[in-house]
């Protein structure tokens, strides 16, 4: 009997000690792949967003976004709209938990939440520059070989991610990662009533900003699936961004050179 | 270590089960090549990607009420208008560190009532035109006409002290259209953004008498400094940021040898709420006594013309406050709610005072022009004439079909329960193009705030093309 019960609670610490470890390995893994996607030092990079309905191209947005890891690991993201020339002139600023949209044709700065940033002329949550390992809690939920966006086969880790601060914008997140490498593959996005809203996937792989990063992202729309944007990273290059930038009374005064 | 082992592999033979429906994700993805090996476009060498010119074509009807209990003074407002429109916001480089920026519209205009050609046809409304310069990295000044913008509520921005009679003959009443389309004011205004705290100063010199309330339909090309510069001015504001996004501005304003004070915040709460709170105070007359001592000083009310209306007649210390929130649905949909609050403005009371003094009279009467001008007064500084309103806006991005967009906004009178009201469609057809129709109105009865207003209802239809 008490041998039984020896057993069963060396069984138990085992499984314990893996969970943990598996807990552990996963927050590293998503940290590693949140390395590939972004650099480390503050950068400004040039922004493409094509907008797809049925396949079909529907417009397109430039960005110039700079971006700023924090201290706590959070991007601090400040970008202005070029393109179309509806938009040209208005600016984001994305910080922590302060969120400010600012429209020269109005002079003011609003202040958006986490949910708005998500909507209409601040729809860019998805594609900038964010560490989910910062946000989210992870977990593995498996060992997957999937297609990549060119149909490639790519063994991931499949995590489950749960979101750790206010600042996450998803609720949850099914994250795939290729094991070797640390690219990531492909994300689902899902809201607070888990609604899966967005599938995106990592692709065009190439030389940027020091190392080799996903130059495009396709997100699609799970929510109407007609809709797709690809987002495309251009001219990068690593340059100082001054804390103040990140100021809300700063917006207006960027000025892209 | 065998457990670790089992349960990677038992994940693992989960996982390639579900691997295979994954992979139905990618038929979903547009068949346009990888774009990475082509550099997104460089912003043109001539704009800098603050700049945006537009032309647009606004047609208006407007139906009119006959059976106001105050007559309003002629002229009506027109039943129609045409609008036709070139709109710049423009930006000239001097070196890396200074700039010269313009903003403006070129009007060509056809109303009822207006004949045409007339020098009424053709008018330019100088929004900004001002140099910049940043002798020290964030540190600026700025001279020239500009348009100094404070507040973070929607509907009423108590701290936005440089709104006082700055818009001309507006499209619409959305209070985000009217902030866009407004007079800067002649300034010099010096800036310093730190990492934590900013600071703003600015002087406004009084350069010429005040203009009359209705922006002279005959003023061509004319900078109307008469509405913007008629006073002498300042502001001194500062903002800090405070840690989790805690990021007040306070304000302190001087207008005519009278300061005032204001301080605003907004806030997070949770991830689709933002709370906001503006408040202004200083001392001041009750708006009814305001405005018969500007149109005194004006000439519009005669000096010895004895007051249709007084709210008491003494000055004291009054408020004004915006509090609100905005909640932004999954759906796409960001609501704003807000209670608005004007010391100064109209109680039951004087609203009964305001009826009484004009009930029956004509429209020629000295009596009826005086409490419409009153009225007037309070539009012209874009202050709520009614004391309590309440104030609901809607915005649904992408409603129906991609790049349609509808807005809808209720103003109510929280002490009679009249309205204004307004919905509007914009559908970004392309890049370059855009159509627009707006549908407006009031309601109320006969003695209430909104029900009295000579506009009953409002259409407006739009197309402005992109350049």
């Amino acid at each position: 009997m008490f041998e039984r019960l020896a057993k069963l609670a060396l069984a138990a610490g085992l499984a314990v000690h893996a969970a943990s470890a598996f807990a552990q390995s996963a927050q590293e893994i998503v940290a590693a792949a949140d390395k590939v996607r972004n650099a480390q030092q503050p950068f400004r990079s040039t922004l493409t967003l094509t907008e797809y309905v049925r396949g079909e191209e529907r417009s397109k947005s430039v960005f110039v976004l700079f971006s700023k890891e924090d201290p706590s690991g959070h991007f601090r993201n400040l970008l202005q709209y070029v393109e179309p020339p509806r938009d040209a002139g208005k600016r984001v600023l994305l910080d922590g938990q302060s969120f400010w949209f600012f429209d020269p044709a109005s002079q003011a700065s609003v202040r958006i939440s986490a949910q708005q940033r998500l909507v209409g002329q601040a729809a860019i949550g998805d594609v900038l520059t964010v560490n989910l390992a910062v946000d989210y809690s992870a977990t593995i939920a498996g060992i997957e070989a999937i297609d990549d966006a060119a149909r490639q086969k790519r063994t991931c880790w499949h995590l489950e991610m749960k979101a750790a601060t206010d600042t996450a914008v998803y609720s949850r997140v099914e994250y795939w990662v290729e094991q070797g490498t640390f690219r990531p593959v492909k994300g689902k996005f899902y809201s607070d009533s888990g609604r899966l809203l967005k599938i995106i996937y990592y692709r065009a792989f190439a030389e940027r900003l020091g190392a080799v990063r996903p130059a495009e992202a396709v997100i699609l729309d799970a929510v109407d699936s007609s809709l797709a944007t690809i987002a495309t990273f251009g001219e990068s290059r690593f340059q100082d961004v001054p804390d103040a930038w990140f100021q809300r009374d700063y917006l207006p005064r960027l000025q892209i050179r | 270590m065998r457990l670790a082992a089992f349960a990677l592999a038992t994940l693992a033979f989960a996982g390639a089960a579900s691997a295979d429906d994954e992979n139905k994700d990618l038929e979903l993805i547009p068949r346009a090549p990888p774009q990475a090996a082509h550099v997104a476009p460089a912003p043109s060498p001539i704009f800098t990607g603050n700049e945006r010119v537009y032309v647009e074509n606004a047609l208006a009807f407007t139906s009119l009420r006959d059976d106001l209990l105050v007559p309003f003074p002629p002229p009506l407002p027109p039943r129609w208008e045409d609008r036709l429109f070139a709109d710049a916001r423009l930006q000239w480089p001097l070196g890396s560190t200074a700039f010269v920026a313009y903003s403006g519209r070129l009007n060509v205009v056809a109303q009822e009532d207006l004949g045409f050609p007339n020098r009424g046809n053709v008018t330019h409304d100088l929004r900004e035109i001002y140099a910049s310069v940043e002798p020290h990295p964030r540190d600026y000044l700025d001279a020239g006409r500009i348009n100094l913008k404070s507040g973070v509520a929607l509907g009423f921005n108590p701290t936005d002290f440089f709104k006082a009679r700055a818009v001309v003959d507006p499209l619409t009443a959305d209070p985000s259209v009217l902030r866009e389309d407004r007079l800067g004011t002649l300034m010099v205004r010096a800036q310093h953004v730190g990492e934590r705290v900013s600071i703003t100063a600015a002087y406004a010199p009084r350069v010429t008498d005040p203009a009359p309330l209705a922006a002279d339909p005959y003023r061509g090309f004319s900078p109307l400094f008469g509405l913007t510069n008629a006073d002498e001015r300042w502001l001194v504001k500062a903002s800090a940021q405070l840690g989790e996004g805690v990021n007040p501005e306070v304000l302190a304003y001087r207008e005519n040898g009278r300061w005032k004070l204001g301080a605003n915040l907004a806030q997070s709460v949770g991830k689709s709420t933002v709370a906001y709170l503006e408040w202004s105070g200083g001392r001041r007359l009750g708006i009814a006594d305001e405005a018969l001592a500007f149109g005194r000083e004006i000439g519009a009310i005669p000096p010895s013309a004895p007051a249709a209306i007084t709210q008491g007649g003494e000055e004291r210390f009054m408020s004004q406050v915006a509090v609100g929130a905005s909640y932004t649905t999954e759906t796409k949909i960001t609501f704003n709610l807000e209670y608005h609050y004007n010391e100064a403005g109209f109680s039951r009371a004087d609203w009964e005072r305001w009826f009484a003094a004009g009930e029956g009279r004509p429209d020629s009467s000295p009596i009826a022009q005086e409490l419409w001008f009153v009225r007037g007064y309070a539009s012209d500084r874009q202050e709520p004439l009614q004391r309590h309103s309440v104030f609901l806006r809607a915005d649904w991005v992408d409603f129906l079909v991609p790049k349609l967009e509808l807005t809808g906004f209720v103003l109510a009178d929280a002490q009679d329960g009249s309205t204004f009201m307004q919905v509007e469609a914009d559908y970004a057809r392309t890049d370059f193009w855009s159509f627009g129709f707006l549908a407006g109105g009031t309601t109320g009865g006969r003695r209430s705030n909104f029900g009295s207003l000579p506009r009953e209802a409002s259409v407006l239809f739009t197309a402005r093309r992109y350049f």
